[in-house]
């Protein structure tokens, strides 16, 4: 199984490479056919191999990459890189049908769950948790006593400020779409300021954010930052889909998803926020609804599907120290080994 | 030696077909013009080549398409010249590759090459309201560019600005919809058919009366587009996908931007093959327009002379007064319009039987209501050139008898059975990868460059999908 495996990394990797080759000797700015990240789209062409009833996808990419190749005006070089395409086409040809009958296993979920936790961060990895939580279960003050228990960095709206720097973008104009820091005025939306624009700022605007809605622009801007700072410390990020953003650019992290039962969320946030029930409950469902909806568009998954992490707590259970506890222990078992920069 | 043996197999096989073809042939029609419905098999061959050996074959289709062309062309000559001399063939084949062809081929080329030296530069990122933007502006711009000019000057700046995105086929396949063709309805440069009812007496602002049309079709369609583009965009940014805007503020930089200058210059040669045949200096004491003869009646008009001349001028000026890095960025090759040369004037050629009997026939089929019309060009434009299709239809109106209408040069037309001509010449091309000469440039183009276009079949399927019921609410609205 592992041989395969290795096997088809490395046509992959092949077939990774040969499509950069192939677009550097054009010399064409209109796009490759792989522009994903390298590791992911190596990860994916695997799979493709072993997936019978997905290989014409496979064969399809191929093909694209020769029709490019095929315009390559030097001939040394078109000849050179045809040769590697059509043995590349060969050994995939070859590939054993067998090769996605060998296991039940799912690769891809088997690499992220519990069983394999203590495999999961190498020696340069930094030590990344991303929590989700839902407002009122006291996701945010287990989030901020674990990285203070754990020393490490917390971050939550400080990661939209510093997007708002590189945007060059002024916080006033902008909301930030999923922290809870605007949860007593729920109606409050990004695109709020919109309607007062003039058209000079709308035009500044669509350059500001390369003609992306600001809320995606922010999104975009967001992944390339948490990516940046998993590369270079150990941090907790609250929420903005950071477990899907580190697991599609292959950055190993820690998920996990606090929640707790309706009615114990209901009287917290009457006792913390000083609302009464009804407005305690608009509130609670509002945010639900808009937090469930911002995952699901930027990630495809549902908001606290248990599926989508490894770990789920029921806060109401556990308590905050418990909760934190509970994560800590988690840490500890999956005997993390920190670099040699945080030591 | 194995493909030469299977070509050769090929080439005996169209023989033996030409040889059936002209024993099937009634020895009656003989000299006469209207060949039997025989005659039409090498044009559904070629088309089946061209819907099937993409899928089945790829990499020999690419090697061989001009034997191919060449076999099935040799498919209809052949039992032609047996049916109806050599002469007459001679002069159909011509007729078609110098009146046709040629110049649909230059202005093919010549926008190529001016549009392929202009390339866009920054970091607009492609996203669904972004590509209804561009789409809704290119749809505009054909009918003032032509929509050859439209959809050789977008294609490139499309492509690139959606260079992140995974699907993106729906993208180019709603651009040829639009740009490549509904979008060219509103003026004679826009569309060759519009340009053929003006030199027959149109006012050359009377397509702007197909505005609410237009305006109904692009609204219906972009919609719809907007809500599939922004499906497969949230699919795509839940696989991890994302442009690169990782600088603060979008810089848009047109290299090029000179070539706008030939492009012009091209819409005017277009425009001058319209209006210069009317002219009597253009013309002889019989009526017919002057030129240079080539065989029997086939004459190549000093008007197309003075077109061909504007173009492959403003190309070749158009390529020495630009850097080659521009055409290297645009990835500039002459794969898709030495494709579209080859496959074009196989169709051209063995289209001509279907042209002949449908003009023979296209007066005795009882069309007399504006939705017949609509459908019956629409359907015989998306597999035939649509500009004699056009006339076609226009004739057959103009000899119903009508006492109110559009007078032209082919008789009295109502205003609303001429808008259903137009339309459905106009629209309905985009049914098809042959149904308009853009289309399939726009398909080469963009599988050249990583958009992994449908086949012929499978873009009929996009056609039945969304274009055809937006043509049903056409017909209920617009032609009951």
């Amino acid at each position: 199984m592992k041989q395969h495996r290795e096997e088809r990394i490395a046509l992959a990797t092949r077939i990774y490479e040969l499509d950069g080759e192939v677009y550097r000797c054009l010399g064409s700015n209109l796009g490759r056919v792989f522009t994903g990240k390298r590791d992911a789209t190596i990860e994916e062409l695997a799979r493709l191999m072993c997936s019978s009833e997905k290989s014409h996808y496979l064969r399809s990419e191929l093909a694209l990459i020769s029709n490019m190749a095929r315009t390559i005006q030097d001939k040394p070089t078109r000849a050179r890189l045809m040769r590697e395409y059509d043995s590349i086409l060969q050994e995939v040809e070859s590939l054993p049908t067998s090769f996605g009958r060998v296991d039940i296993l799912d690769e891809q979920m088997a690499s992220l769950n519990a069983a394999s936790l203590s495999d999961r961060f190498g020696k340069g990895d930094h030590l990344v948790i991303c929590i989700g939580r839902t407002y009122g279960s006291a996701g945010t003050d287990i989030g901020f006593a674990l990285a203070d228990a754990l020393h490490i960095n917390y971050y939550d709206t400080e990661i939209f400020t510093e997007v708002l720097e590189r945007l060059e973008a002024e916080q006033d104009h902008v909301s930030d779409f999923v922290s809870f820091s605007h949860e007593k005025n729920p109606n409050v939306t990004g695109d709020i300021h919109d309607r007062k624009m003039t058209l000079k700022q709308r035009i500044r605007e669509f350059s500001r954010y390369h003609g992306l809605s600001k809320r995606d622009a922010i999104f975009f801007n967001e992944s390339d930052l948490l990516c940046e700072k998993a590369r270079t410390e150990d941090f907790i990020i609250m929420g903005r889909c950071g477990d899907r953003i580190l697991s599609h650019n292959g950055i190993p992290h820690l998920s996990v998803f606090i929640t707790a039962p309706f009615e114990k969320r209901v009287q917290r946030i009457m006792a913390t926020d000083d609302l009464t029930e009804k407005q305690a409950r608009k509130l609670l469902k509002t945010l639900d609804r808009r937090h469930g909806s911002y995952y699901n568009f930027y990630t495809g998954r549902r908001w606290g599907d248990p599926n989508s992490y490894d770990l789920c707590i029921n806060s109401a259970s556990y308590g905050i120290e418990g909760s934190v506890e509970l994560i800590k222990r988690m840490v500890d078992r999956q005997s993390y080994k920190k670099p040699a920069s945080n030591k | 030696m194995k493909k030469l043996s299977a070509l050769a197999a090929a080439l005996l096989g169209v023989l033996a077909f030409s040889v059936t073809a002209m024993a099937e042939s009634p020895a009656g029609e003989t000299g006469t013009a209207v060949p039997s419905l025989l005659y039409c098999i090498p044009f559904a061959g070629i088309l089946l080549c061209i819907a099937l050996f993409p899928l089945v074959k790829p990499t020999w289709w690419e090697e061989h398409q001009a034997p191919v062309v060449l076999a099935w062309s040799l498919a209809f000559i052949v039992p032609f010249v047996i049916g109806f001399g050599a002469h007459h063939t001679a002069e159909v084949v011509l007729e078609c590759i110098i009146n046709d062809y040629l110049t649909f081929i230059v202005l093919l080329f010549g926008l190529f090459c001016v549009a392929g030296n202009i390339t866009l530069e920054g970091d607009l990122a492609g996203s669904p309201r972004i590509n209804v933007g561009l789409l809704l502006f290119g749809t505009l711009l054909s009918s003032w560019v032509g929509t050859t000019g439209a959809s050789m000057l977008m294609v490139r700046p499309i492509i690139k600005m959606n260079s992140w995105r995974k699907r993106k086929r729906h993208i180019m396949i709603f651009f040829i919809f639009l740009i490549s063709n509904i979008g060219g309805c509103l003026t004679p440069i826009g569309d060759p058919p519009l340009l053929m009812g003006f030199m027959r007496g149109v006012p050359f602002f009377w397509s702007l009366r197909l505005l609410p049309i237009l305006a109904f079709n692009a609204a219906v369609l972009l919609f719809v587009f907007y809500h599939l583009d922004m499906r497969a965009y949230r699919k795509d940014i839940a696989e991890g996908r994302k442009p690169d805007i990782s600088k603060p503020g979008t810089e848009i930089r047109i290299a090029g931007l000179h070539n706008l200058i030939f492009l012009a210059a091209i819409v005017v040669a277009v425009l001058l093959s319209g209006t210069l045949p009317s002219l009597p200096l253009f013309r002889n004491a019989d009526g017919t327009v002057r030129g240079i003869p080539i065989l029997g009646e086939v004459t190549l008009t000093w008007p197309a002379v003075i077109e061909i001349a504007i173009i492959l001028a403003s190309a070749w000026l158009s390529f020495r007064t630009t850097s080659a890095k521009v055409r290297t960025e645009n990835h500039f090759t002459w794969g898709a319009i030495k494709e579209v040369a080859i496959l074009f004037i196989g169709i051209f050629i063995t289209m001509q039987p279907a042209l002949m009997i449908l003009k023979a026939n296209g007066a005795s089929l009882g069309l007399d209501s504006p939705y017949q019309m609509f459908w019956a060009t629409g359907a015989l434009s998306s597999f035939l050139d649509n500009t004699p299709t056009y006339l076609v239809f226009l004739t057959t109106a103009g000899s119903l008898g009508f006492t109110e209408g559009i007078a032209t040069a082919l008789g009295t037309v109502p205003a609303k059975m001429l808008v259903a001509i137009s339309c459905g010449a106009v629209f309905m091309g985009a049914n098809t990868y042959i149904g308009n000469a853009p289309n399939f440039m726009v398909k080469s183009i963009s599988d050249e460059n990583g958009v992994r276009m449908p086949s012929f079949f499978g873009y009929i399927l996009w056609s039945l999908g969304f274009l055809i019921p937006v043509f049903i609410l056409d017909t209920l609205i617009f032609f009951l």
